[in-house]
C-alpha cells in the first residue's frame, strides 16, 4: 500500500447511465442494481476504493435513491463507518448555493463543491456504477503521479456493445472513446459507431482535488453540466490528460442484454476468478441461512447465494438471495432477483424477475436469448 | 440506569469430547449448520429475547472466539450500554486465578453485573444448539416469584440417568435434584439454563467462595444450597429443539438434523427467530454442470463439482469433479480432491482431503463411528481414513484408524 492513497477521496455517481436500463432502474438507480447473486452493483466499485485505503468517499445521488440508501446505510460493511471521512450520501439538496436535481457529472460536482473545498486530501478519484470490476486504485494512482499528469482516465480495450451501436438516438451522450498518443489521450469520440476494438473510457478518473474545484466553478458558472464533454474536452491540448489502460476484468452494463450476459458469463468459472479473486468485494448482510438442496433438486451450472430452498430443477442460471423452487418447478437460463418464489410445476426460461416476484403454480413463461422477458419487482405471474 | 436481566454465557469449556475438533478451539466456536458457530445460538437467542447486555466467560483457547465475537456487531450487541463482552479471568490487586468452576466463573465477574444493576441474571451454556425465548423464561420466573429457576426438557425415562434431573411438584417447584442418578425420580433434565435473582445469585456466590470444599460448580454446588435453604426453585419446561452437542456423535447428528426440520424441528429458515453469524464476505456458490447435490445445504464461496448428498458444507468448500460426500460435515475453506470419497464423518476447516482418498463409511451393524479430521490436516492421495478414526496430523500415505 502506497501511502498517499489515504491521501485521496472517492466520488460515486450512482445514477449514472440510469436511462440504459430503463426496467431495472424503475424502483432503483443504476448503482443498487443486482449482480451476480448477492451483490448490488456499487460493491465493486466501494469495495475497490475501500482496498486502497480511500476511507472519505461521497455517493452523489440525484433521484430513485431509497434503494441505494437502505444498502448502504452507515456504510459498516464496506468499514466506512470511520471518525474522518467515512460515507457521505450527497442528495440533490445537500449544499444551499446550488441545490435541486442536477444534469451530468458536472452538475453533480456543483453540488458538492463546498464540500470538495473543506476537505484535506490531495487526490480525488471518481467512478460512475455502470461497470463492474474489481480495481485497484492503487495502481491507477501510482500511474497518475508516475506520469506527472493532470487529470488521468481509465479505459480498456474492447469492443463497444451492440447495444450501444444499435442506439438510435443521439440525444444523450452515453459512452467515449479514445485515441492515445504514447499514453496521452488526444481526442475523445462521443458515441462512436465503430467496429472492432476501442478504447473505451471507463469513466474513473483521478484528478488533484484543486484542479477539479477550478474545473467544476468554471464549468459552472458557464452552465455546462457534463464532465467529459464540457470540462475535459475542451482541455485536451492545455492539459496533460493521461489515459490508464485496465486490463482486468470488465462487466459493462449497457442495457438489459448485456445485463443478463454479463451474470450468465460468471457461470464460467475462469470469469468468476478473474472477477473475484484480486480483493473481496463486501455487500450488505442479510444474515439469511445457507441455502438448502432439498430432495428433487437438479442442479446443473448455478451460481446460487445464501438463503434458497431448492426442490426443482436449475440449469444455468444465476439466483439471488432467499429464493424458493418449488417442486417440480423448471428453471432454466433465467436471472432471479431476492426472494422470488416459483412454485411448483412453474417452468420458465430466458427469465429476469426483480425482487418479490412470484411465478404461481404450473405456469410457463419463455423469453429468448436476445430477449429475456423481464418481470418487475412484486409482481405475480 | 438498571437493566432487567443481563446474560452471562459460559464459553470456557474445553470441549475434551470432541477430540481433533476443539485442539485448537473452545467448543463454542466449534462451526455449526452451514455458517455458524454454537456461540451464535445463545446470542442469537439473547438478541431475539430483547436482552442486550451479555457476558461471555472464556478460558480455554479463546484467541479464536474472541475475534469471532469481536465487538458483537453482527448479533446487534454492539451497543453504547451493555453490549458483549468478552470475560477472560484476569489480574486483581490480590492475586489472580483461573476460573475454578462454572459458579467461580461468575463469582469473579460479580463487579461487571453490578455495572448494570440488574434484577435478574441469566446462565447460559455455550455448548447448546437451541432456540429458546428468554423473555418467556423470565415471564415464567416471575410468576412464581421464584428466586431460582431452571429450564428443563422432558427426556426418555431410559435416557434420564444421563442428566441432572429436576424433581417437581405440580406447580413446578423444584422440591429436589438428582445428579445422574442410578434410579430417576424424575425425567426432568436440566439444561443448564439457570434464571436468578441477582441479590440471591450474589448472596450463594459469596457463600460458596467461602467454602474451601467446594467445586465451585452450579450443579454440585449452588443448586444444593439453594435446595438445603428451602429457595423458591422452579422448573420451566421447554419443549422445543435442544441437543448438547458436546460429542462428535451428537454433534454430527444435529448437523444432519438441519437437513430434515420437519422432523427434528430445528428450523434454521425460521423468519421470527434468525439465528445470527458474522459474515464470510464470499461469493454466491457455484454447482458446475456434471455435480449432483442432493439433500444437502451449501453456502457462500462453495465451489461443487462432484456429488453431494445428505452433506452439510460450509463457506468455501470445494468438491472436484468425481469426488463423492455424503451424510458428511465439511467445515470452511476445506478442499475435497478429484475422486476422494468422503462419507459419515465430520472435516473441520482448511482440510485437503487428497485424490482418491477415502474417509469415513457409510455405518454398518458393528460400526457405527464418524471419522474425523482436524483443521488444516492434509490427507494425501489415495490415503483411507476408517470408520471411526480421529485424526489431527497430516497423513501422507496408507491407512489410519
Amino acid at each position: 500500500m502506497i501511502k498517499s492513497s489515504t491521501d485521496v477521496i472517492g466520488i460515486i455517481f450512482p445514477n449514472s447511465y440510469d436511462d440504459l436500463v430503463p426496467e431495472l432502474v424503475s424502483v432503483r438507480l443504476m448503482a443498487s442494481i443486482p449482480f451476480a447473486s448477492r451483490y448490488r452493483i456499487i460493491d465493486f466499485i466501494l469495495s475497490s476504493m475501500t482496498h486502497a485505503g480511500i476511507d472519505n468517499i461521497s455517493v452523489v445521488v440525484n433521484k430513485n435513491y431509497h434503494s441505494l440508501m437502505d444498502h448502504l446505510g452507515a456504510g459498516r460493511e464496506w468499514d466506512l463507518v470511520r471518525k474522518n471521512g467515512g460515507l457521505h450520501i450527497f442528495p440533490p439538496f445537500a449544499e444551499k448555493q446550488v441545490g435541486g436535481p442536477y444534469v451530468g457529472r458536472a452538475g453533480a460536482l456543483a453540488n458538492l463543491l463546498g464540500f470538495l473545498k473543506s476537505q484535506k486530501e490531495k487526490y480525488v478519484v471518481m467512478s460512475d456504477t455502470n461497470v463492474v470490476v474489481n480495481f485497484d486504485f492503487n495502481a491507477m494512482l501510482r500511474a497518475h503521479m508516475d506520469s506527472g499528469a493532470d487529470l488521468t482516465i481509465a479505459y480498456n480495450e474492447q469492443e463497444l456493445p451492440k447495444e450501444l451501436l444499435d442506439y438510435q438516438t443521439n440525444d444523450r451522450i452515453f459512452y467515449y472513446t479514445f485515441d492515445i498518443e504514447q499514453g496521452r489521450i488526444r481526442k475523445v469520440s462521443i458515441n462512436p459507431k465503430t467496429a472492432g476494438v476501442q478504447n473505451t473510457s471507463m469513466n474513473i478518473f483521478v484528478i488533484e482535488r484543486e484542479l477539479l474545484i477550478e474545473l467544476v466553478s468554471n464549468a459552472y458558472m458557464e452552465g455546462r453540466s457534463f464532465f467529459m464533454r464540457d470540462v475535459i474536452m475542451p482541455q485536451l491540448g492545455k492539459l496533460n490528460i493521461q489515459a490508464y489502460k485496465y486490463t482486468g476484468y470488465v462487466a459493462r452494463i449497457s442495457g438489459m442484454k448485456s445485463y443478463f450476459e454479463e451474470n450468465m458469463k460468471l457461470l464460467d468459472d475462469y470469469n468468476l476468478d478473474a472477477l473475484f479473486s484480486a480483493a473481496p468485494i463486501y455487500t450488505k448482510i442479510r444474515g439469511d441461512n445457507p441455502t438448502h438442496y432439498k430432495d428433487g433438486a437438479k442442479v446443473q451450472n448455478v451460481m446460487m447465494a445464501d438463503g434458497c430452498v431448492i426442490e426443482g430443477e436449475v440449469e444455468n442460471s444465476v439466483i439471488f438471495r432467499g429464493v424458493k423452487v418449488g417442486k417440480g418447478a423448471r428453471i432454466k437460463n433465467c436471472i432471479l432477483m431476492q426472494d422470488t418464489v416459483v412454485e411448483a410445476g412453474a417452468s420458465v426460461e430466458y427469465l429476469i424477475t426483480d425482487k418479490n416476484v412470484t411465478i404461481s403454480a404450473g405456469k410457463e413463461m419463455k423469453g429468448t436469448d436476445t430477449f429475456p422477458v423481464y418481470i418487475e419487482k412484486y409482481k405475480t405471474v | 440506569m438498571a437493566k432487567e436481566m443481563i446474560a452471562m454465557l459460559l464459553a470456557g469449556g474445553q470441549g475434551s469430547r470432541l477430540y481433533a475438533l476443539t485442539d485448537k478451539l473452545a467448543k463454542p466456536a466449534v462451526p455449526f449448520g452451514g455458517k455458524y458457530r454454537i456461540i451464535d445460538f445463545p446470542l442469537s437467542n439473547c438478541v431475539n429475547s430483547g436482552i442486550d447486555t451479555v457476558g461471555i466467560l472464556t478460558q480455554y483457547q479463546p484467541l479464536e472466539l474472541n475475534e469471532y465475537i469481536g465487538n458483537g456487531q453482527p448479533w446487534d450487541l454492539d451497543r453504547l450500554y451493555g453490549g458483549v463482552h468478552v470475560l477472560p479471568p484476569y489480574q486483581k490487586a490480590h492475586g489472580s486465578d483461573w476460573y475454578k468452576g462454572t459458579a467461580n466463573a461468575i463469582y469473579q465477574n460479580i463487579s461487571f453485573i453490578e455495572r448494570y444493576d440488574p434484577k435478574y441474571v441469566v446462565i447460559l451454556s455455550g455448548d447448546q444448539i437451541c432456540k429458546q425465548d428468554y423473555s418467556d423464561f423470565l415471564e415464567f420466573h416471575k410468576e412464581k416469584n421464584a428466586e431460582f429457576s431452571v429450564a428443563v426438557m422432558e427426556v426418555p425415562w431410559e435416557e434420564a440417568p444421563r442428566f441432572g434431573l429436576m424433581v417437581a411438584d405440580e406447580n413446578d417447584k423444584i422440591t429436589e435434584f438428582q445428579e445422574k442418578p442410578k434410579n430417576p425420580k424424575s425425567n426432568l433434565a436440566s439444561m443448564g439454563i439457570y434464571i436468578f435473582n441477582w441479590d440471591i445469585l450474589k448472596q450463594y456466590l459469596e457463600e460458596d467462595e467461602a467454602d474451601p470444599n467446594s467445586e465451585n460448580d452450579f450443579g454440585n454446588n449452588i443448586i444444593p444450597n439453594l435446595l438445603r435453604d428451602n429457595r423458591q426453585m422452579y422448573a420451566y419446561r421447554f419443549s422445543g429443539y435442544w441437543k448438547d452437542v458436546g460429542t462428535i456423535s451428537s454433534l454430527w447428528e444435529a448437523n444432519m438434523e438441519v437437513l430434515d426440520p420437519e422432523h427434528s424441528g430445528i428450523d434454521l429458515f425460521d423468519e421470527d427467530w434468525k439465528i445470527y453469524s458474522r459474515n464470510t464476505g464470499m461469493t454466491g456458490h457455484k454447482i458446475n454442470a456434471g455435480a449432483v447435490v442432493e439433500n444437502a445445504m451449501i453456502t457462500d464461496g462453495c465451489r461443487i463439482k462432484g456429488t453431494v448428498k445428505h452433506s452439510i458444507l460450509f463457506g468455501g468448500v470445494k468438491v472436484e469433479a468425481g469426488a463423492v460426500v455424503e451424510d458428511a460435515v465439511v467445515m470452511g475453506g476445506t478442499t475435497i480432491k478429484a475422486g476422494a470419497v468422503v462419507k459419515h464423518c465430520i472435516v473441520a476447516e482448511n482440510v485437503t482431503i487428497g485424490e482418491n482418498a477415502v474417509v469415513g463409511a457409510m455405518p454398518t451393524e458393528e460400526e457405527k463411528g464418524v471419522a474425523t479430521i482436524g483443521s488444516g490436516v492434509t490427507i494425501g492421495d489415495g490415503v483411507v481414513v476408517g470408520p471411526s478414526a480421529m485424526v489431527r496430523e497430516n497423513v501422507e500415505g496408507g491407512e489410519v484408524g
